[in-house]
């Protein structure tokens, strides 16, 4: 999977934000901090849930599992609004 | 059908299939070489009756009337490019100082740039009442009225710094406060034109940033009262 085309990420101050372009199905935006940020680098690249959270865990010391919600939480809210292809 | 409009500082030519975009944009007609170009085809008309569909429009709009925004929405797509882009707002000028209201259709802008009229008289000038451009440069934000000044065609031709964006709400008091770029910022994003182009947008990203660091960030809630329009002018020119 990767990120679809028609949204960008924009950092801003410690945010990140997902902007739709005029053509994508969806209008509002998605605000998150830095893991968001670093989901989404890590989507700029066809990858896998797998290799996200593989990824995740070796930069950031969290509990057991926690790194998977954040993960599965933030690929289901981006599928929801299209963000996600694959 | 074509004519040279300049608008924002960028003479723009208008080839289009009717001549009812040439008569709405005729005071801002030039004799200047072009810029740039826009060009409209009955396909462009018709792809902009989908979106306004999309959007939640059923009124049957006649095609004259539909290309007119399929214009506007060319000319924001090329903007970014001059460090210009679309804002939806209620643009309104006091002592060469422009303040511009922003919020949902239909919570009240263009009623609360009506009560600084009723309040301040002739000093209150409407620059654009819909759909300013505004462009960024070295000091600070500049609004420019446009031919797309909304259903009452309340703007001028005309240029003004800008001061102060305040995002307004409905409110049985009023009250008004400053806010932080952080809380301004999903709102700022939303009532932006966001172009197809993903580099537009990201240019058009890097605009609002900048808008957001020059200019005073507000949020006011408000009723129709006159003391609303008192309370947020008075606040707001310190």
């Amino acid at each position: 999977m990767k990120l679809n085309k028609n949204f960008l990420v924009h950092k801003t101050g410690n945010e990140t934000i997902v902007v739709p372009t005029g053509k994508a199905n969806f209008s509002g935006v998605i605000r998150g901090n830095e893991t968001l940020g670093t989901i989404l680098d890590l989507l700029k690249k066809d990858t896998t849930e797998e290799n996200i959270i593989a990824a995740m865990r070796r930069e950031y010391d969290a509990p057991e599992g926690a790194i998977e919600d954040d993960v599965r939480s933030t690929i289901n809210r981006l599928k929801e609004i299209g963000a996600i292809d694959g | 059908m074509i004519g040279i409009y300049r608008i924002a500082e960028k003479n723009i030519r208008i080839d289009s299939v009717f001549q009812k975009v040439h008569d709405y944009c005729i005071d801002y007609r030039t004799d200047g070489e072009p810029d740039f170009t826009v060009t409209t085809v009955q396909d462009d008309i018709e792809l902009e009756r989908t979106r306004s569909k999309k959007s939640g429009t059923e009124t049957y709009y006649p095609d004259d009337y539909i290309e007119e925004l399929a214009v506007y929405r060319k000319i924001a797509e090329k903007m970014p490019e001059y460090d210009t882009f679309l804002f939806h707002g209620s643009a309104v000028a006091v002592d060469d100082e422009c303040y511009l209201f922003t919020a949902k259709s239909g919570t009240g802008k263009s009623t609360h740039t009506r009560l600084w009229r009723k309040l301040l008289g002739d000093r209150a000038v409407m620059v654009n009442d819909d759909k300013p451009l505004i462009k960024m440069t070295d000091k600070g934000a500049v609004v420019f009225g446009t031919p797309y000044n909304g259903k009452h065609r309340l703007g001028k031709n005309i240029s003004v710094p800008l001061r102060a964006v305040c995002i307004l709400e409905r409110s049985h008091e009023n009250r008004i406060c400053r806010i932080t770029k952080k809380e301004a910022y999903t709102m700022l994003i939303q009532q932006t034109y966001r172009p197809e182009d993903g580099a537009a947008l990201a240019k058009t990203l890097m605009l609002i940033d900048r808008l957001a660091d020059s200019a005073e960030l507000w949020r006011l809630g408000c009723n129709m009262d006159i003391s609303a329009a008192e309370l947020s002018y008075n606040t707001m020119k310190g």
